[in-house]
């Protein structure tokens, strides 16, 4: 009886992921296991493994979430995958100059805008220019009391 | 002759050819020496022999094998590391 069964914890030897935990998932081959954990999920040949005394109770072809569960309960962390998209660069744009319609838009938003402010000053305008008409004529009224 | 600094034998000698029938000597920095393991004393793989200079200009994963120990264990020894280390922890 090989000791490389499902459930079995074992340590990668070679490669990239040597050093770390995995779990047996899948005996492929008499030489040939998949395995998954914080590794990554990769079918190995047994020479690359180090069995561990630990067994856990796993299906055969569990998914990584199931084994991230399990390893979870045992203290080892699992670190998932990276998603392959890469990260959105800001991008420059491109000035173009035949670009007048945005322009005028621009421009006609801005009239709105000034027509009805006009309109508002110009109503205390009338009312400032009464007073004064009202004050100088006043004033004449005066000025020719004291003749 | 030669300046003294030139005469210290820490620079490596080139001898060119000029095209007036001359030759000079050209003098050029010493290659590093090969990378070694710490455990065996065997020459690393996948350790470029690069002036230190050329080494920080590459990229990391270009320097040196992407596994834990790697540019100073060899694959023998460090595999003997991981299983003396998964042993004790039982």
């Amino acid at each position: 009886m090989s000791l490389y069964n499902i459930g079995r914890v074992c340590v990668k030897l070679a490669g990239r992921d040597a050093g770390n935990k995995c779990v047996i998932v899948e005996v492929i081959d008499d030489n040939y296991v998949m395995i998954d954990g914080a590794t990554r999920r990769k079918s190995v040949n047994v020479k690359h493994l180090e069995p561990l005394v630990q067994i856990i109770e796993i299906k055969e072809k569990a998914s990584h979430e199931d084994v991230k569960s399990a390893f979870d309960k045992l203290g080892i962390a699992v670190w998932d995958k990276k998603s392959k998209k890469p990260a959105e660069r800001p991008r420059q744009v491109r000035k173009v100059k035949g670009k007048k319609s945005g322009a005028k838009a621009k421009v006609e938003v801005k009239a709105e805008k000034i027509k009805p402010n006009k309109e508002m000053k110009v109503e205390p305008k009338v009312e400032e220019k009464s007073i004064e008409e009202a004050v100088s004529s006043e004033v004449d009224k005066v000025e020719v009391k004291k003749e | 002759m030669p300046r003294g600094m030139f005469k210290s034998g820490r620079l490596r000698k080139i001898f060119v050819k000029t095209p007036g029938g001359n030759t000079t000597v050209q003098y050029k920095q010493r290659k590093p020496s090969k990378a070694v393991c710490a455990g065996c004393k065997k020459q690393l793989a996948g350790v470029p022999r690069k002036l230190a200079g050329k080494m920080k200009s590459m990229p990391k994963s270009a320097r040196r094998p992407e596994r834990p120990y790697g540019g100073t264990l060899c694959s023998a020894c460090t595999r003997q590391l991981l299983t003396q280390k998964a042993r004790e922890e039982k």
